[in-house]
């Protein structure tokens, strides 16, 4: 389980994050909405532990842990995944080496025994037909190349090998197409246990659809002004972010 | 340096050769050794050398090192032709049959028709010529000189290995006929010994119309050794050379590659990747002359510099009047993992015509901390991600090479030498 209490965080000097506060139980899935720029990556990107982001005060622990005292691959171990935004090309790091590298180290972590190659081939495979990722891809330098939707599809199916306790999706629907929007997110489904936390990012009310929240949230100007039900969304899609933050500014009044 | 008289009394070689000998001491003593006023030596400083080896910095020293010492590039199947401290050793060698090769000890000692003669004459006028060459030409004793005839592929490659930390100036000569296809590899090997001496070597290569030529140049000598080499290169039209210039080794190493595209249709290919660390120094200035129309020419330099270590890198291309329909593009790659290292680099473009097409990008930089971050979020350890992303990086240039063994081989050898890079046996699927 998750816990941010009072989290506030800044970018070069500049107030980003203005006091989040969220719980998010296992096997919960949560949306997070809000206008472009209201910190919704900075969000993300703190719990996985992005350099250049300080956290000027608030909290933020994981499983009884303090998150924000790990380096990001001790928080990876620990089961935070982030599917980024914008997902970076490497060209020469072969998309299936970092990835056994990412397990083995994992497991070794958790005290379990490495994977060797054929194993890990063989759960590599099936993970691909999850996403119906094309073989290929596999051997290719990670996102080196990749069409912007080829990329968020390649970030779910890396989140099916890594199996996550807790995913941060973030705006994973964004330039996918309407079919390619359909498998992520029956992938998505798929992976989703009484375990395992989500947490999506997203401008559309489309991918709540096919993925259905437990809680949609509001962020804006760095604070999560409201919270609800899968309706909010709906709601939202109709009416826009305005009538939320009047609401909220009529509540401090 | 005071005194500069090379003594060339008691070399080999007919009248002929002793004559020019003569006067590539003359040369030698008038010149003088390149300073840091030269433009082309601005970045590196030779001093190094006579102030190690003393004034007499260019007398043949013999190796410690024999060939049992260097077990070779594993799984390689290839015509060896083994130099132990500069001296080629037939009984350690293997010769193909149906070419023209012999050693150049061999060829001085019975040179009927002055074949050797070519090799010595020296042309002050020659791009990046400087007074090692000099000292080359007066001084060389032995080296390979073969002759490649018209449509012959060889089989295997033509594996010449120099093992040395020994002072020695070899002479190579190698003519490709019309046609022909062959892959030379020099390799350069000195291992973890303490002493030093300085490695002279000049390449000549010949390439006739349609010929083509594969050629690896490994420079891994031993850490105390200096090493100035010169590959001189001359293409004929739709002829196709290739250069892998790997430097990995030595304190000092400076090569002059001079390509000279001279008729209709010649290609050529320069990939270097240079791995340095410590106080290593490594200087490459590329020329290539497109001195014929529709010539083609790429090069793309790569180097992982670490701890103080100094690089250079200078790609000079020099566009003729007449050589329209020019194609060249050359790329230089810098990866600084420490900040004490240093690179200079400069493209330099002389264009004397309209009708080209020459593109160059530089850059020089540390990691890239998005990447670092993606790879860290996977799972990967901050050292692991270093790792990844470096080998990533000087790979690129590795990819190029047609053979797995001497890529797999310069691989390991390069990566063992930097820090935590020692567990490569996941790179290397
Ligand atoms: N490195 C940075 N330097 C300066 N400002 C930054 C930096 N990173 C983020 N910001 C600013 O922080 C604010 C929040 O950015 P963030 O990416 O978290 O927004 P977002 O909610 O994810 O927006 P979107 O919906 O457009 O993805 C923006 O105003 C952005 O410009
Ligand atoms: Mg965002």
């Amino acid at each position: 389980m998750l816990r941010i209490e009072q989290l506030h965080a800044s970018v070069a000097g500049k107030e980003i994050l203005k006091g989040i506060n969220l719980t998010i139980g296992a096997g919960e899935v949560h949306a997070i909405m809000g206008p472009n720029g209201s910190g919704k990556s900075t969000l993300s990107n703190v719990i996985a532990g992005r350099d250049g982001y300080e956290v000027t005060a608030g909290s933020v622990t994981y499983h009884g842990k303090d998150l924000l005292a790990m380096k990001p691959e001790e928080r990876a171990w620990e089961g935070v995944f982030l599917a980024f935004q914008y997902p970076v090309e490497i060209p020469g790091v072969n998309n299936t080496y970092m990835l056994k590298a990412g397990v083995n180290a994992k497991r070794k972590h958790q005290g379990e025994q490495e994977l060797d190659a054929m194993d890990f081939m063989q759960l590599v495979k099936a993970k691909a037909k999850l996403v119906e990722l094309d073989q290929s891809f596999l051997s290719r330098g990670v996102n080196e190349g990749f069409s912007g939707g080829e990329k968020k599809r390649n970030e779910i199916f890396q989140m099916a090998v890594l199996e996550p306790s807790l995913a941060l999706l973030d705006e994973t629907d964004s330039g996918l197409d309407i079919d390619a929007l359909r498998i992520v997110a029956q992938g998505v489904n798929a992976l989703r246990n009484a375990e395992r936390s989500i947490v999506m990012v997203t401008h559309y009310q489309r991918l709540l659809d096919y993925i259905e929240p437990d809680f949609v949230h509001v962020l804006a100007d760095g604070q999560i002004l409201k919270s609800g039900d899968k309706h909010l969304a709906l709601e939202l899609e109709e009416r826009g972010y305005d009538w939320v933050k009047v609401e909220a500014e009529q509540a401090a009044a | 340096m005071s005194d500069m008289a090379l003594n060339t009394a008691a070399l080999p070689g007919d009248a002929g050769v002793q004559t020019l000998r003569a006067q590539a001491a003359e040369v030698f003593a008038r010149t003088g050794l390149p300073g840091r006023r030269d433009e082309d030596w601005k970045y590196t400083d030779i001093s190094r050398i006579s102030a190690t080896l003393g004034e007499a910095w260019w007398s043949p020293t013999p190796s410690e090192l024999s060939e049992t010492d260097f077990s070779g590039i594993e799984g390689l199947d290839a015509y060896r032709i083994v130099f132990v401290g500069g001296e080629f050793l037939p009984e350690q060698s293997d010769i193909p049959e149906g070419v023209t090769l012999q050693s150049l000890s061999a060829l001085l000692a019975d040179d009927a028709d002055e074949r050797s003669h070519c090799l010595f004459r020296l042309d002050e006028s020659a791009p990046l010529f400087n007074g090692f060459l000099a000292a080359n030409s007066a001084l060389a004793s032995d080296g390979l000189c073969a002759c490649i005839g018209a449509n012959v592929k060889l089989d295997k490659p033509l594996y010449m290995v120099h093992i040395g930390n020994s002072t020695s100036h070899i002479l190579n000569g190698l003519m490709l006929g019309q046609g022909a296809e062959a892959t030379l590899i020099e390799h350069f090997v000195g291992g973890d010994s303490n002493s030093a001496g300085l490695n002279n070597i000049a390449t000549y290569l010949r390439l006739a119309d349609n010929a083509g030529l594969t050629h690896y140049r490994l420079q891994m000598e031993g850490t105390k050794q200096f090493h100035i080499g010169r590959v001189e290169v001359k293409q004929a039209g739709n002829s196709r050379y290739t250069l892998h210039a790997v430097e990995l080794g030595a304190s000092l190493s400076r090569a002059d590659i001079v390509v000279n595209l001279a008729e209709t249709g010649a290609s050529c290919d320069l990939n270097g990747l240079f791995v340095a660390s410590g106080r290593q120094h490594i200087d490459h200035h590329t020329r290539i002359d497109h001195n014929a129309p529709y010539c083609r020419s790429r090069e793309s330099y790569r180097t992982v510099l670490d701890g103080r270590a100094h690089a250079v890198f200078n790609g000079k291309i020099v566009v003729a009047e007449g050589a329209v329909k020019t194609d060249s593009a050359q790329s230089n790659g810098n990866l600084l993992l420490s900040r004490n290292a240093e690179i200079d680099t400069k493209p330099e473009l002389e264009i004397y015509n309209d009708d080209v097409k020459c593109a160059h990008g530089v850059t020089v930089g540390q990691l890239d901390e998005d990447q670092l971050f993606y790879l860290k979020s996977r799972g990967l350890s901050e050292e692991e991600a270093r790792q990844l992303l470096t080998f990533a990086f000087a790979d690129e240039v590795l990819v190029g090479m047609d053979s797995k063994l001497i890529r797999r081989f310069i691989e390991q050898a390069a990566f063992s030498k930097l820090p935590n890079m020692s567990d490569l046996e996941g790179f290397l699927e």
